[in-house]
């Protein structure tokens, strides 16, 4: 083994570790981000959601398993921060299994309007989740603490829309940096010579 | 098996990290995120309301008002005390900034920079100027999460102040609440000021809520009227941490209607009676 390839590997571990370091420090990062208001990111008292833009980033050049996985890994996360019910798994993997399908089907190149568009459809989705398992305890339930199916929906419009406008536009503040340091990450770890 | 092998072999790394994963993020769900929120409140604490700030606001004018309140407050106790007998006076509060805000757009929730070190457990009631503003759910040791009172799944026994008349407030994730009456026609103008009522058992009484705007006495099964919160929730800086103490309330006991569903890591409701 010469010692160029021998160097190769180690610098292909560091990596390795440094893409470890970099994925679980930016979702927590994002994490982070949610309890904040910071000023211009609130829209009828709504914030974007990071952790969905996060997992858009994530699953346009992944599998639809791993976008699952973390879809549900991140809802499992703000289930924690916020209440048990309504989940935000069910959103969350969803939308991370969409996503990586879409990307699949090259219906959409990647670029910054698209993974803004794509943000916009998800986060609308993974609302909806919300909304239909709000709307099955109300219909379940005789006793259930939630309002009526027309101001349930009505919330899910505000918080719907809002929440894409503003996921969406913030989009590219995650997803440039991510897929820059992925596309580099990709470039080291191929062998020489293919 | 050979398959299995090689699978194996190609994702033991994968399936181990995410099995990780997996593993951290329950452990973050069952602890609340306490983890998250001690990293948050250390990451976000140059950036706390301090208390020189909150000395700058509070004007002479408003000390002023306070002193006077405080009089009246006293005079009205010992005046009560001669026609109604004593009530328990409120504990003393813990003062606590708002380092953030709902992590949900479902939830209408704070986040305190006082936590169990300080002496806040769960269930502890919350006011800010104002008045009401919730009831902590969780606890790490450093901050705290509480459920405002404009959460939808919030209950709070309320009463109009003037008239006595009693029934219960329902958030609506916004700055106006919906009450209830247990009567069918119940004593109430616009402007009249809603407080918590002697009835209910999570909160003490006599906390100012909110004043009412609107009324829709024809609503069946029972009349509503809308309540505009006293409390700037949505730009409130400080708020006090009051001890919860149960208290036994005794009720006229009639018909008391069925306990409210407990939703999993919602504080619960409170159960009242007319």
């Amino acid at each position: 083994m010469t010692p160029a390839r021998s160097s190769s590997l180690a610098l292909r571990r560091r990596y390795r570790w440094l893409n470890l370091a970099v994925v679980i420090g930016s979702a927590l990062l994002c994490v982070m981000l949610l309890p904040m208001r910071l000023p211009g990111m609130v829209l009828l008292s709504v914030g974007p959601s990071w952790l969905l833009i996060w997992l858009v980033a994530w699953s346009v050049q992944r599998t639809s398993v791993e976008g699952a996985i973390a879809g549900f890994i991140l809802g499992l996360v703000q289930d924690g921060l916020t209440g048990y019910f309504p989940t935000h798994t069910l959103g969350l993997t969803l939308a991370g299994f969409l996503t990586a399908r879409i990307q699949k089907q090259r219906f959409i190149q990647e670029d910054f309007v698209s993974v803004a568009i794509i943000v916009f459809a998800m986060t609308v989705i993974a609302q909806t989740t919300m909304a239909l398992q709000i709307s099955a305890h109300q219909l379940i339930s005789s006793s259930s603490p939630y309002p009526s199916l027309p101001e349930i929906w009505l919330q899910h419009q505000r918080i719907a829309l809002s929440s894409a406008i503003l996921s969406s536009l913030r989009a590219p503040a995650v997803y440039y940096p991510l897929s820059r340091w992925w596309a580099h990450y990709e470039q080291v770890m191929t062998p020489p010579g293919g | 098996m050979f398959v299995v092998r090689r699978w194996w072999n190609q994702y033991a790394l994968k399936t181990g990290l995410v099995a990780l994963m997996v593993v951290a993020a329950l452990g973050m769900r069952e602890t609340g995120g306490a983890a998250i929120y001690e990293l948050y409140r250390w990451a976000t604490s140059p950036f706390h309301p301090g208390p020189s700030r909150a000395a700058m606001l509070q004007s002479s004018y408003a000390q002023e008002l306070q002193q006077r309140l405080v009089e009246l407050e006293s005079q009205n106790r010992s005046l009560r005390q001669v026609v109604e007998g004593d009530a328990a006076p409120l504990a003393a509060g813990t003062p606590a900034a708002v380092i953030g805000r709902s992590a949900g757009d479902w939830w209408q929730q704070i986040i305190i920079s006082r936590g169990s070190s300080d002496g806040i457990d769960a269930d502890d009631i919350v006011t800010g100027p104002g008045g009401l503003i919730g009831r902590v759910v969780a606890v790490s040791p450093n901050s705290s999460r509480v459920l405002l009172v404009s959460d939808t799944t919030r209950r709070v026994g309320a009463r109009v102040r003037r008239s006595r008349a009693t029934g219960y407030i329902r958030g609506e994730m916004g700055q106006q609440v919906e009450m209830e009456f247990f009567d069918k026609i119940p004593d109430v103008k616009v402007g009249d000021v809603v407080t918590t009522s002697a009835y209910s058992q999570l909160f003490p009484q006599d906390i100012p809520i909110g004043r009412v705007v609107d009324l829709d006495l024809s609503k069946s099964p029972a009349p509503e009227v809308t309540v505009e919160l006293t409390s700037p929730l949505n730009i409130v800086e400080w708020v006090t941490v009051i001890p919860f103490e149960p208290k036994s309330v005794e009720i006229p006991a009639v018909n008391a209607p069925a306990s409210q569903e407990i939703i999993p890591n919602r504080a619960a409701e409170d159960n009242l009676a007319p």
